[in-house]
C-alpha cells in the first residue's frame, strides 16, 4: 500500500512544474545548526542550484521536528514535503530534471557506492565529532543544538539528542573508536574521493548538449552529477568550519584538488547571490566560523 | 403528642401516656454533656488531625444534637479518606467521674491498609480509558496520600504521580504537586500532543465559592499524525515549554452535575503564561455557565453558555496546543468533533476565541416506561446550540471583535435520549439538524452519539 502510495504521489508531483515559492527549511544559521546538518543542507542547496532549480532557505528552530523524516533539510514543493537528498533527488527526477541520466549503467552503481562512502564515513564522522568526542559536545554542541529553547528544555533536548546519536553509533560499532581512528577514517574517505576526482573537475565528466564559457573560451559543457554537490556540501563545510580543533580540517586541506573542487563549484554556483541568509555559502573568504 | 388509645383501660392508658412525654423530655429537653470521646483503631494516624473533626461533638447540649454532631463527625472522617469505616456508639458514661447526664462516644475506626490498589474505567469526551492505580493514603498520618495512576485510552495514555495534603481541620483545603505525562491524539488536526509537566494546586474555599491556584510547568513535544498532515500543522511540530500561573473560581449549587434538575454552576479560569518561565506567553480567560429550573411534569429546562479568550502576549503568534476548538456531541452537536473554525487543507486549527451556548428542555421518556427503576436514567431532550470560533487580531478593538464573533453563527437544533451513568457520566444519542455551516466545517447531521462529563 505504501508503495502504491508513493507512486501514485509521483505521478502527482510530476504533474506540476516547480513552483517560485519551493523553500528549504533547515534550523538557526548562526546560533543553531551543527556541522552535520549544515553540510547536508548545503549539499541539497547545491544540488537544486546545479539543476537549475530556484529555491529559497527559511530557517526555522523545529526544522527538524517538522521534517518527515526527523532530519534535515527538507524542502517544500507546491504541497509535498520530501526531507535528505536521496527522497529529493528522486522527487526531482520525477518532475523531470536529473543530473545523472547521461550515466551509463555502470556510472551510475560508482555513483552510488561513493555517495554510501560519503554518507558512511563522512557524515559518521562528523557525528561523532560532534556528539560523542567530550571536548566538542561541552563546547560547541551543547550550547548550540538548544540555544532556541528556554532552560532547562535545552539542556533535555541537547541530552537526549546526545544519548540517541550515541546508541546510534554503538549500534554501527564507532562507539569504541577514538578520535585519532575516525580522523583516520575521515583521510581515508578524502583520499578515496580525491583519487577518483583526478584533475578532472567533476566527478563524472560526462560531456552534455551545449558551450559554456570558461577561462575565457567557449568549451563543452559538462554538469555535476548528485555525487559533486554532496561532496561540496560536506567538504566545504568541514573546510569553513572552526570547531575546537583543526584536525578535521587539516584532513581535508591535505588534498590541493579537493580544495580546488569544492572553490570550483562554489564560484561557479553560488557567488553572485546577495549576501544574506539566502545561502550559506556566499562568504568571500574561506574560513566562516559556525559558532560562537 | 398522644399515646395509644387504649380505651377502656383506664389507669394503663395513664401510664402509657405518660412515658411517651417523658422520653420525648430526655430526647429534647434534658441536658446532655458529653464527657469522653473515644476512638478504638487508630493506627497510625495523628491526634490533632481527628481532634478537629470531632471537636464539635463536645458542644452539643441534648441528645439529638449530639446525635447529629456525631453523624456530622463520622462524615468528616470518612471525607479525609483515611479510614475504611467509621461507627459511632454513644451511651452513657460509667466511672467515678461520671455526671448523671454524661454521655461518652466512641468511634471505632478501621483505617486503609497502607498501600491500596484500584483498576477502574474512566469516560471522558468521547473517549474511554481503563485506569489502573496505586495510593498510599494517610501516608505520615495526617491524611496525606500518594497516588499513582496510569490510564490506557481511546485516544490518550497517560501516568501520573501526585502527592496530596489537607489542612489538618480544613479538609477544603489542601494543596497537592502532580508530576504526570500525557500522550495525546487529536485526529481532526492531524496533531498528536506528549505532555511532560509537574504542577503544584492549592484549593481554598471563600464563603460559597471554591478557588484553584496552579502553577504549571509542562513540556509539550507536537508532531503530525500523519504523512498527509497539513502544513500549517507540521510548521507547529516540535517542543515548547510551558510555565504558566492559573486560577479557577467554581460557584456550583446544582443539585448533580449529571442532568442536574436545578441549581447554578459558574466556572471562571485564568491563566497566565510566559513570566515564570518558558517559552509560550499568553492570557487565556475562559467561562462556563448552566442555569437548570425545574418545570411542570418532570421536566427540566437547562440554559448553557460557554465562552473563552487567548491573548497572545509577545510577537509570537499562539500555539496550536493553547487555542479553543468547537464542535462535536459535546459542544455544538451535528458537527464533527472539533470541526468547526479555521482550518487548513482539513486539519482544524483552533480559534483564540469562541463562545457557545445551549438551550435545552429535558422530559422523561413518551410514556414513562420502567418508572421508578430503569426508565429514570434516561431522558428525552430537545435542544438547540449555537457557537462560533475564530482568529482575532488584537489590534482591532472589543467592537470589532464582538462583529466578527457573531458573524457566520453556526447553530443547530434537534432532539435525542439521554442516558445518564451514574453520577459520572452521561451518553446520548441525538438527531441532529446542523445550520449556518460555513465552508470548511465538518458535520454531522443526522444520527450523532455522545458519552462525556461535560456537554454544552
Amino acid at each position: 500500500m505504501a508503495l502504491a502510495a508513493e507512486a501514485f504521489m509521483t505521478q502527482l508531483a510530476a504533474a506540476e512544474p516547480w513552483p517560485e515559492n519551493a523553500a528549504l527549511y533547515q534550523q538557526l544559521k548562526d546560533e543553531q545548526i551543527l556541522l552535520s546538518d549544515n553540510a547536508s543542507s548545503l549539499a541539497v542547496q547545491a544540488f537544486l542550484q546545479m539543476c537549475n532549480l530556484p529555491v529559497r532557505v527559511v530557517c526555522r528552530a523545529n526544522a527538524e521536528y517538522m521534517s518527515p523524516s526527523g532530519k534535515v533539510p527538507f524542502i517544500h514543493v507546491g504541497n509535498q514535503v520530501v526531507s535528505e537528498l536521496g527522497p529529493i533527488v528522486q522527487f526531482v527526477k520525477a518532475k523531470g530534471h536529473s543530473l545523472s541520466d547521461g550515466l551509463d549503467e555502470v556510472q551510475k552503481a560508482e555513483m552510488k557506492a561513493y555517495m554510501e562512502l560519503v554518507n558512511n564515513m563522512l557524515l559518521t564522522a562528523e557525528l561523532y565529532l560532534q556528539w560523542c568526542d567530550d571536548v566538542t559536545v561541552e563546547e560547541i554542541t551543547h550550547l548550540r543544538y538548544g540555544s532556541p529553547y528556554p532552560w532547562p528544555l535545552n539542556r533535555i533536548l541537547s541530552y537526549q539528542k546526545q544519548w540517541e546519536i550515541r546508541r546510534k553509533m554503538k549500534a554501527i560499532g564507532w562507539a569504541g573508536k577514538s578520535l585519532e581512528q575516525v580522523l583516520e577514517d575521515v583521510d581515508q574517505c578524502c583520499q578515496a574521493l580525491s583519487q577518483r576526482l583526478g584533475t578532472q573537475p567533476y566527478f563524472f565528466n560526462k560531456q552534455c548538449k551545449g558551450l559554456t564559457f570558461q577561462y575565457r573560451r567557449l568549451v563543452p559543457k559538462i554538469r555535476p552529477t548528485e555525487l559533486d554537490a554532496l561532496v561540496f556540501g560536506h567538504l566545504f563545510t568541514i573546510l569553513t568550519t572552526q570547531l575546537t580543533s583543526d584536525e578535521l580540517s587539516e584532513k581535508v586541506k591535505n588534498y590541493s584538488n579537493l580544495i580546488a573542487f569544492c572553490r570550483r563549484i562554489e564560484q561557479q554556483y553560488f557567488e553572485g547571490h546577495d549576501k544574506d541568509s539566502s545561502s550559506s555559502a556566499t562568504s568571500r573568504s574561506a574560513k566562516r566560523s559556525l559558532l560562537r | 403528642m398522644s399515646g395509644p388509645d387504649f380505651g377502656a383501660l383506664g389507669e394503663e392508658a395513664e401510664l402509657v401516656e405518660v412515658e411517651p412525654e417523658a422520653k420525648q423530655e430526655i430526647l429534647e429537653n434534658k441536658d446532655v454533656v458529653v464527657q469522653h470521646v473515644h476512638f478504638d483503631g487508630l493506627g497510625r494516624t495523628k491526634d490533632d488531625i481527628i481532634m478537629y473533626e470531632i471537636c464539635d461533638v463536645f458542644k452539643a447540649k441534648n441528645l439529638i444534637d449530639v446525635m447529629k454532631k456525631s453523624h456530622e463527625a463520622r462524615e468528616k472522617l470518612l471525607r479525609l479518606g483515611i479510614f475504611r469505616q467509621v461507627e459511632v456508639l454513644i451511651d452513657t458514661c460509667q466511672g467515678d467521674d461520671a455526671l448523671p447526664n454524661g454521655l461518652d462516644v466512641t468511634f471505632e475506626v478501621t483505617e486503609l491498609r497502607r498501600l491500596t490498589g484500584s483498576y477502574n474505567t474512566m469516560v471522558g469526551n468521547n473517549e474511554g480509558s481503563m485506569v489502573l492505580g496505586l495510593k498510599f493514603p494517610n501516608l505520615f498520618g495526617r491524611a496525606e496520600k500518594v497516588t499513582f495512576q496510569f490510564s490506557y485510552g481511546t485516544k490518550e495514555t497517560s501516568y501520573g504521580l501526585s502527592f496530596f495534603k489537607p489542612q489538618p481541620g480544613n479538609f477544603e483545603r489542601n494543596f497537592s504537586v502532580n508530576l504526570y505525562k500525557v500522550t495525546g491524539q487529536f485526529p481532526w488536526s492531524s496533531l498528536r500532543e506528549t505532555d511532560r509537566g509537574v504542577s503544584t494546586e492549592f484549593n481554598f474555599p471563600i464563603w460559597k465559592t471554591n478557588h484553584t491556584l496552579k502553577w504549571e510547568g509542562v513540556w509539550r513535544e507536537l508532531g503530525c499524525l500523519a504523512r498527509t498532515a497539513s502544513f500549517s500543522v507540521r510548521e507547529e511540530s516540535g517542543h515548547s515549554l510551558k510555565s504558566s500561573l492559573s486560577h479557577a473560581m467554581v460557584i456550583d449549587s446544582r443539585n448533580s452535575s449529571i442532568l442536574p434538575r436545578r441549581g447554578a454552576l459558574l466556572k471562571i479560569n485564568q491563566e497566565l503564561a510566559g513570566y515564570t518561565g518558558g517559552d509560550v506567553s499568553f492570557l487565556k480567560e475562559d467561562f462556563e455557565f448552566q442555569l437548570n429550573k425545574q418545570l411542570l411534569w418532570d421536566s427540566v429546562f437547562s440554559a448553557s453558555l460557554w465562552g473563552g479568550m487567548l491573548v497572545p502576549i509577545g510577537d509570537k503568534p499562539s500555539s496550536i496546543a493553547d487555542r479553543f476548538y468547537l464542535g462535536g456531541p459535546t459542544s455544538v452537536r451535528g458537527f464533527s468533533m472539533y470541526s468547526i473554525g479555521p482550518q487548513s487543507e482539513g486539519d482544524y486549527l483552533g480559534g483564540e476565541a469562541y463562545w457557545a451556548g445551549g438551550l435545552h428542555l429535558y422530559t422523561p421518556l413518551p410514556f414513562r416506561p420502567g418508572r421508578g427503576g430503569f426508565g429514570d436514567l434516561f431522558r428525552t431532550h430537545f435542544f438547540l446550540n449555537a457557537g462560533n470560533l475564530c482568529n482575532l487580531n488584537y489590534g482591532d478593538g472589543p467592537r470589532a471583535h464582538l462583529q466578527k464573533l457573531a458573524e457566520y453563527i453556526r447553530w443547530s437544533y434537534g432532539a435525542g435520549i439521554v442516558l445518564r451513568l451514574g453520577n459520572i457520566a452521561r451518553l446520548e444519542l441525538n438527531y441532529c439538524f446542523p445550520m449556518g455551516v460555513q465552508s470548511g466545517d465538518r458535520i454531522c447531521d443526522g444520527v450523532q452519539f455522545g458519552a462525556g462529563i461535560r456537554f454544552l
